[in-house]
């Protein structure tokens, strides 16, 4: 190819406005990989600690996996800080605010002793059950120089001290750079959420792919008394926006008794108006004499339909698929008004909550928004020509 | 030779188990049911004139239970019986029982609920519950004289008015600088393009983070010397906003910026889904054109004006409709950024006050009767759009 001077300048633009779209994911992963203290920064921290990957090594030999730490019963874990002697620092295990009993902060022994040029915090389990975490707070005298062996969460002035906190003192590589994600994933049944969204999604996207074909099939190729009023009924449809139905169709499922059911989430919408259109284009494209040969061979339209139509339609039911399955996996309205119990929620209602109860507490609520955009940006990855091509097909006159 | 309508009479058994349904769950009175059996039943001794083992087939009584029933019996028959008939039959047949399944969901959950949105809309206060007086176009006249409605309505149309044309001229550029041949295409599409398929919760949950006014990125960089003065009270900002009768603050500190900043994102949100369907339009206008634009000696900017734009225009439209119809439905944005409307309801739109009205009142009536405005609103719109735009809009390739 040859060099043209304005293809630097078109390149600069470009991913100058890319770096404005990608720039919130970024900054989504990032902080979902923040310490509390790390993420309310006013001024923003570009690359927290925790993914540092020398931090990595230090966990590592933390607790009693590399990977995933923990403590279990009877086992003692060892916190080396380096440095000159001095007035001894404290240790201490807090207690989670408003708990009334915490095991971890009642079981644990914790010595501190100075021993060949470091002070060393031994923390024992004396219960009988193993701890997942362990925070822990040291406070450390301001006059001896400070080399922690992992870095805190949060470090603070307290006094003549100063008082390093961390949320899991035995966390593993994993542990330590997950952190935020394994808080989030704990706070509320994700797997329950999960198992609906795709289910509910799955579903439509099968069903409703059926249904589709077959109503498409017959509008473009069976020559039937009343087609066009269907056709044109079909269209009329279209005109309505989505907001008119909810509350009619909240009515309807209160009268069935389908509300914060399954059915719910999935009936109303397993019938569309774009599919029926999309796969109809599709059906219209292909040429007729395929369809005299079958039926010179004695095809019914059956057979048409499943044998011809339907094989040759791929890329159409993708397109389909791919449609589907996003606007019900990224549905936040419909569930919100259908369903009340825990046990029914999707996938965006569960974020939408945690959004609004997590507070302050922005790590767990970016890395939660993080695993639920992953699935779809995973399938993304492995599926890029197929979702490019069905959303430019949806603009096909 | 005179066929029989076998498809009649089986469409029309099926509508008569939709109806007794219906009125089991009291949206029809019964006596309507009662008079469609007997019209029925004097369809079928008519129809045993031509054979009885049609006639007899065409109610499945069973579907009254159970409803899906009535839209497979068709389908069924097709099925069993579909071979033996005469050709023209069979089309009818066929046509009508591939079609019913997906009409029959689209009769009941679209068609049903646009009317029944009316229908309810005319009545006092309903929750469906209770039984509640005719009110005529009461609620309409209510909401005439609701300044929240007004305001819902007046954020709506200034989203619309933003976005709508923004995200179009953004994405034109892109699409255009991309189609440009340029390399790392693929890598350029995915940056512009994850943003559409991330759900709007998690996306929304990023840049409420992104916008929060005392730790978020984007105070910091409007903060930052080099660009506070964009963000001064005589800054840019300033002198973009307050023609418009909004005081720039600190993002969410104040209630003027709240609104801005949802627009700003769903602009960034949608930006992929239009890059990549402008993509597709402009890859598919022949090269030929633009060669001899060049052997005539057009400038870039005619080449645009004359070749690009015309033939572009039935995507543009395209996406202009969908554009404005979605618009005018915002809600996730403004639920998950401001859960309460924001300060002083500045962030109210259409969408959101009816979820407020219906479900958070549980006033129905009201909630209708703001649906069907909204209805009224697209649809005019939308066929200004089409007697204005479509015109200059050009079909051909």
């Amino acid at each position: 190819m040859r060099f043209r001077p304005g293809a630097l300048f078109v390149h600069l633009l470009l991913l100058l406005g890319g770096l404005i779209m990608a720039f919130p994911f970024y900054w989504m992963l990032a902080t979902s990989l923040k310490s509390p203290q790390e993420a309310l920064q006013a001024k923003p921290i570009w690359v927290p600690e925790r993914m540092k990957p020398s931090n990595w090594l230090k966990a590592a030999r933390l607790g009693d996996s590399p990977l995933w730490g923990g403590l279990a019963p009877g086992r003692s874990v060892e916190l080396v800080f380096p440095g000159k002697e001095g007035p001894p620092p404290r240790a201490l295990i807090p207690r989670t605010p408003g708990a009334f009993f915490d095991p971890r902060a009642e079981g644990t022994r914790v010595e501190v002793v100075y021993r060949e040029g470091a002070w060393r915090v031994r923390l024992t389990n004396t219960t009988e059950e193993a701890f997942p975490s362990l925070p822990l707070v040291v406070l450390w005298p301001k006059e001896v120089p400070l080399q922690a062996p992992l870095p805190p969460d949060a470090i603070r002035s307290q006094g003549e001290h100063w008082r390093l906190e961390w949320v899991n003192a035995v966390p593993g590589a994993l542990g330590y750079l997950f952190h935020n994600y394994l808080e989030a994933w704990h706070a509320a049944p994700w797997g329950r959420y999960f198992f609906n969204s795709f289910f509910t999604a799955l579903t439509q996207v099968a069903v409703g792919l059926f249904l589709a074909a077959l109503a498409a099939f017959a509008l473009a190729r069976i020559p039937f008394p009343g087609k066009e009023a269907v056709f044109v009924l079909i269209l009329a449809t279209m005109m309505v926006p989505g907001e008119v139905l909810l509350i009619p169709n909240y009515v309807l499922l209160a009268r069935l008794g389908w509300l914060d059911t399954y059915y719910a989430l999935i009936v109303p919408w397993l019938a569309s108006v774009f599919g029926i259109f999309l796969l109809r284009q599709f059906y219209l494209s292909l040429p007729q004499d395929l369809f005299d040969a079958a039926r010179i061979d004695g095809a019914g339209y059956l057979t048409q339909l499943f044998r011809i139509a339907l094989p040759l339609s791929l890329p159409g039911l993708v397109s389909y698929g791919i449609f589907t399955f996003l606007g019900a996996y990224n549905a936040l309205l419909w569930p919100l008004i259908v369903t009340q119990s825990p046990e029914m929620r999707t996938v965006q209602l569960g974020l939408q909550a945690f959004v609004s109860e997590a507070g302050s507490d922005y790590g767990a609520l970016m890395a939660a928004s993080t695993f639920v955009v992953l699935p779809v940006i995973l399938g993304y990855f492995f599926a890029q020509r197929q979702f490019i091509q069905g959303i430019a097909r949806s603009g096909l006159k | 030779m005179r066929t029989f309508p076998l498809h009649l009479l089986l469409s029309l058994g099926a509508l008569l188990a939709l109806g007794g349904y219906a009125s089991r769950l009291g949206f029809l009175p019964g006596a309507w049911v009662g008079a469609g059996l007997g019209l029925y039943a004097l369809l079928v001794l008519w129809g045993l004139r031509f054979g009885g083992r049609h006639a007899l087939l065409g109610l499945g009584l069973s579907a009254y239970w159970f409803p899906p029933m009535a839209f497979l019996v068709p389908l069924l028959y097709a099925l069993l019986f579909g071979r033996a008939l005469r050709e023209k039959e069979q089309a009818a047949l066929y046509g009508w029982a591939l079609v019913w399944p997906a009409l029959a969901l689209l009769l009941v959950w679209h068609v049903f609920p646009t009317f029944y949105a009316f229908y309810l809309s005319l009545f006092e206060r309903v929750n469906f519950l209770r039984p509640a007086a005719f009110a005529g176009l009461e609620n309409y006249r209510i909401l005439l004289h609701d300044p929240l409605f007004w305001k819902a309505l007046g954020n709506t149309l200034w989203y619309v008015l933003f976005t709508v044309p923004v995200g179009l001229f953004l994405a034109t550029g892109v699409a255009i600088l991309l189609n440009t041949q340029v390399a790392f295409l693929g890598f350029y599409r995915t940056l512009y393009f994850l943003p559409y398929i991330t759900a709007l919760t998690a996306a929304a949950a990023v840049w409420r983070w992104i916008y929060h006014p005392e730790f978020g990125f984007l105070n910091w960089l409007l903060g930052t010397p080099g660009l506070d003065w964009l963000n001064t009270p005589k800054g840019v900002f300033a002198l973009l906003l307050e023609p418009l009768g909004v005081r720039p603050q600190g993002f969410w500190a104040g209630p003027s910026l709240a609104f801005v900043a949802i627009m700003a994102m769903s602009v960034w949100h949608f930006l992929g889904y239009q890059v990549v369907v402008l993509l597709a339009g402009l890859q598919a206008i022949p090269k030929e054109y633009y060669e001899a634009a060049e052997l005539d000696g057009a400038s870039f900017w005619q080449k645009h004006r004359l070749i690009t734009w015309p033939l572009l225009s039935p995507t543009t439209f395209f996406l202009f409709t969908l554009g404005l119809i979605g618009a005018f439905q915002v809600f996730t944005q403004v639920y998950v950024l401001t859960p309460t409307g924001g300060v002083l309801q500045d962030t109210l739109t259409l969408a959101f006050y009816l979820y407020n009205k219906g479900f958070r009142d549980s006033d129905f009536s009201y909630a209708s009767a703001i649906a069907m405005v909204t209805f009224l609103l697209i649809l005019v719109l939308t066929l200004i759009q089409r007697r204005v735009l479509e015109r200059r809009v050009n079909y051909e390739i």
